[in-house]
């Protein structure tokens, strides 16, 4: 079991900070999502902790830095980019190469192709592999060594969808097993099925940290949905009592009061409930909101698209 | 750590077609011409005996596929070095480098498995072309000289240093650069192109004539006087070199480059 550390990150590249003062945790037996837009510096952080990339901050895997393990690839498994393999050396050669570097026997290679369900292309040269395949084999790499660790940058890209329930699985099993698992992933309801914590960064800063229930019960309240017979009566002790209340389809939508306050007026009004469902915000809100502005690539909204000239009205 | 770095490359190097079909082109190159060069020699001297200046040099000339001559260069020679481009070419072509950094822990030790790893692999692969194209040699001219004499086997030596170092250079340069398809260029530009222009330049502009034995300094003409059996040098560093004073600018140029290699790879973002 190890706890990840990363105490500090920073990274500029010609001047422009694109990792600044970043310090999270990872815990053994929990999968962490990294999240954070596009250009946020998640890869840059992944490399940084690896030591790949030169920067402030350190990164302890149980208190030591990557370049102090023995036999790295049995602590810490890694899948940094698609494809990073030589397209004509066979996937079984692939990781028999690494294995040999981490003295890994040869029979785990055959074991890992197995459990990522590529035993039947195990002698077929990478360049042949769809997005997915080269996702699979870069997933086997990082389990060879059977580590207690695993960091992998966005894992789920190309696979179609049986392959990323397979991910998930897979994945929340290794972390049932006690060890630390960080993934980063643009697919966030993936993540809301996947995390058991996050660490959300925009713009190369910590924004959130912590479990997920945490970070999506942060977001801004959302409204509760009311249905009641006597529907006037309640909408008017509600706003009485400082509620939003509007009405749609016969439904009540209340903002700015809990659930128990609006189930508590009901009962003193004395009208009766036929619903009363509080709404929950959603990872993807939840995220949206945290990481509002922090975005490095902005686009623009299609309402607000500016007018082409030339263009008939 | 290093002995994980050494098995890790070995793997790397003989896990990889090029690997094999660039040594087994070597061997074919090789052994082709100082065939072809024995056969045409031994039907030359059938027909007219040899005089003992035509045999000068004829073992390091069959051995060297002529490169012996100080005339051309090794081809055998430059095939290996594409081995060592190809060392790290493919670290930076392919993304291998993160691979590679993330199964070992150490930059220094890889650094130092890959020269260590392809140098031996390429030496012998040299030594292998030059003792079979010996033994061709001693065949097909038996009678008419002993290729493989005492000359012939100083010759090799330096030839696999030479070869050594030309691989050792192009990986180099190739880890500086970063680029395969520029170190595979620059290196067979510079020595058949690059180094002529200035050496015609010496001798057409009239005001750089009296200079032009500095040409003789530049570094691939000072490793083809490594194996050069026919001009008679005078002294370390005259006119022509010595293959000492081949070794120390050709060799020197190198381990700059090697220095730079490294300090660039440990430094450097993956």
């Amino acid at each position: 079991m190890a706890l990840i550390k990363a105490e500090g990150l920073g990274k500029s590249y010609g001047g422009r900070p694109v990792v600044t003062d970043l310090s999270f945790e990872v815990h053994p037996g929990s999968v962490t999502g990294f999240l954070g837009p596009n250009g946020a510096g998640k890869s840059t952080t992944m490399r940084l902790m690896l030591g790949l990339d030169s920067g402030a901050g350190s990164t302890t895997f149980d208190g030591k830095p990557f370049t102090a393990l023995e036999q790295p690839m049995t602590r810490v498994g890694s899948l940094l980019e698609a494809k990073p393999f030589h397209p004509t050396r066979t996937a079984r050669n692939h990781l028999r190469m690494l294995a040999a570097a981490n003295r890994v026997p040869a029979t785990r290679v055959d074991e890992v192709l197995a459990l990522v369900g590529l035993t039947e292309v195990a002698r077929a040269k990478p360049k042949s592999f769809s997005l997915g395949m080269g996702q699979r084999l870069g997933l086997a790499a990082s389990l060879l060594g059977d580590p207690d660790t695993l960091i992998l940058d966005e894992p789920a890209n190309g696979l179609d969808p049986q392959g990323i329930q397979w991910m998930r699985e897979l994945l929340k099993h290794l972390a049932s097993q006690g060890r630390s698992v960080l993934v980063s992933s643009h697919l966030l309801s993936e993540m809301a099925l996947l995390a058991d914590e996050l660490v959300v960064i925009g713009r190369g800063r910590l924004i959130a940290s912590g479990p997920v229930g945490d970070f999506v019960g942060s977001a801004r309240q959302r409204p509760v949905l009311v249905r009641s017979p006597q529907g006037d009566v309640l909408a008017e002790a509600l706003r009485g009592a400082g509620a939003d209340v509007r009405e749609e389809n016969g439904t009540l939508v209340v903002s700015g009061l809990s659930a128990s306050r609006i189930g508590d007026l009901a009962h003193e009004r004395g009208a009766t409930l036929h619903e009363l469902t509080p709404q929950q915000a959603t990872l993807e809100e939840a995220f949206l909101e945290a990481t509002g502005g922090a975005e490095e690539f902005a686009a623009l909204v299609p309402g607000s698209l500016p007018a082409t000239e030339g263009r008939r009205p | 750590m290093i002995r994980d770095a050494l098995r890790y490359e070995w793997a790397r190097l003989t896990t990889i077609r090029s690997t094999w079909w660039l040594t087994g082109a070597a061997l074919v190159v090789g052994i082709g011409l100082a065939l072809l060069i024995s056969a045409l020699s031994a039907h030359e001297f059938g027909k007219n005996p040899p005089s003992g200046s035509d045999i000068e040099g004829l073992g390091p000339f069959v051995v060297t596929q002529l490169a012996a001559t100080g005339q051309v260069p090794s081809l055998v020679g430059f095939l290996l070095a594409i081995v060592g481009i190809f060392a790290w070419g493919h670290e930076y072509r392919h993304g291998m480098i993160r691979a590679s950094l993330t199964a070992l822990r150490s930059r220094e030790a890889l650094w130092v498995a890959k020269y260590v790893v392809v140098g031996a692999w390429v030496v012998v692969a040299q030594l292998v072309t030059m003792l079979v194209s010996g033994v061709i040699g001693e065949v097909l001219l038996d009678g008419y000289a002993s290729v493989l004499d005492g000359a012939t086997f100083q010759t090799m030596a330096w030839q696999l240093l030479s070869t050594l170092l030309l691989t050792w250079l192009a990986m180099a340069f190739t880890s500086l650069t970063r680029s395969q398809a520029f170190a595979l260029t620059a290196i067979f530009l510079w020595p058949l192109l690059v180094e002529n222009v200035i050496r015609l330049v010496f001798v057409l502009v009239p005001s750089l004539n009296d200079a032009v034995a500095v040409t003789r300094l530049l570094p691939f003409s000072a490793q083809r006087r490594m194996t050069d059996v026919l001009s008679e040098a005078s002294g370390t560093f005259g006119d022509p070199l010595s293959a000492v004073g081949g070794t120390v600018i050709f060799g020197g140029l190198t381990v700059v480059l090697m220095i730079a290699a490294y300090v660039a790879f440990t430094r450097r973002d993956a």
